[in-house]
């Protein structure tokens, strides 16, 4: 083994490859690409305001419907942008159940991010100054960065067109999101190390 | 001043850091929720019965410090509509430490395909005319087992909650 000259590769990359694998015949590698993908869609999920049953399931659903539909997927390395865009889907579908008032072709748009107060008592001083920055953010933008946050540089494209955001809203360019909070965090003497 | 059109520095790299941080401890994954997630794609994927848990003594619920105890010997037992399985865990012969386990099993069907899926892939033994089978050389942690009618694709495979070993 020589080691390769170029950035290791993103979340994305290596989730696709173990799709890749996957579909080719190798079927543990699977479990390879839940490990990797699981924090990622959890997150997605619960952006979206849903408890964690119904997160849970959301994510469950993605999974089943992958090892389904494996062989038609085109793009294996695209998988975890797939995954994403189920998940959302998914966590809307279910929620409809209690929320009537989302029509089916809406583009759902996440609500402002929660903790529950339990949840910020245990945050750090740190913490606390940062979510409350993160919370002058658009629901938008708050999506975005909780869920790109769990995943690597080079895959924050395509997470972001998989949860509706414009494409050239982030990636390789800060955008704009990610600006604000560069911005709000830059402007706080307190934040600063 | 910097640009939203400006490539993401190490700067937002840290931001995005400290972001997950914050919402890995405030909301975190569930600590088995990707161990679930495996459990219910196998079982859709195979078309299987899940066996239930019937007897489960020491081995579901001792965790890593396993590996100092001398001699233990716990027995599971997983039923389902079509068979019964039981296992029971002691430490390898074939090792000089306990850093491998023995399963010795029994199942109530003669020459039936049991495969133990564990963290290094899955091994499979076909039960002999007892219903008998032996592996020798497991790693500890997570296992469930797969049980198929090798001679009938027509069965479904009954597969088991996972236990640890």
């Amino acid at each position: 083994m020589t080691p390769t000259p170029t950035a290791p590769d993103g979340l994305g990359t290596r989730a696709g490859k173990a799709f890749a694998a996957y579909i080719a015949g190798d079927r543990e590698r699977l479990s390879e690409l839940v490990d990797l993908v699981t924090p990622v869609l959890w997150n997605a999920a619960r952006s979206q305001g849903a408890a964690a049953p119904m997160c849970e399931d959301a994510i469950q659903t993605a999974f089943l419907q992958l090892v389904d539909r494996a062989e038609s997927i085109k793009e294996p390395a695209a998988v975890l942008g797939w995954l994403v865009v189920v998940v959302k889907r998914e966590v809307w579908r279910l929620s409809r159940g209690s929320r009537r008032e989302i029509g089916v072709d809406e583009v759902p748009e996440a609500p402002t991010q929660q903790l529950d107060p339990e949840s910020q008592s245990i945050l750090s001083e740190r913490q606390r100054v940062l979510w409350q920055h993160i919370s002058t953010l658009t629901p938008r933008c708050q999506e975005l960065l909780r869920v790109i946050a769990f995943a690597d540089r080079p895959d924050y494209a395509a997470i972001a067109e998989s949860l509706g955001m414009p494409v050239g809203s982030i990636g390789p360019t800060r955008g704009r999101c990610l600006q604000k909070l560069r911005t709000t965090l830059g402007s706080d003497p307190g934040w600063a190390v | 001043m910097t640009s939203h059109t400006e490539a993401i520095d190490a700067r937002d790299i840290a931001n995005l850091g400290q972001l997950r941080d914050l919402f890995a401890h405030a909301d975190p994954v569930p600590s088995d929720l990707a161990e679930r997630m495996k459990f219910a794609i196998t079982v859709h994927a195979l078309h299987a019965e899940v066996a239930e848990l019937m007897d489960s003594a020491l081995l579901t619920t001792r965790g890593t410090d396993a590996k100092v105890e001398p001699t233990p010997t716990d027995s599971v037992t997983f039923t389902a509509a079509s068979v019964s399985l039981m296992v029971s865990a002691s430490p390898s012969e074939q090792a000089d430490t306990d850093a491998r386990v023995r399963v010795d099993g029994w199942v109530t069907s003669p020459g039936a395909q049991v495969e133990a899926v564990t963290i290094e892939g899955s091994v499979s033994q076909i039960s002999d005319a007892n219903g008998r089978f032996v592996m020798d050389d497991l790693p500890h942690g997570p296992v469930h087992f797969v049980i198929t009618d090798p001679d009938d694709d027509d069965v479904r495979p009954v597969i088991t909650p996972t236990i640890q070993i």
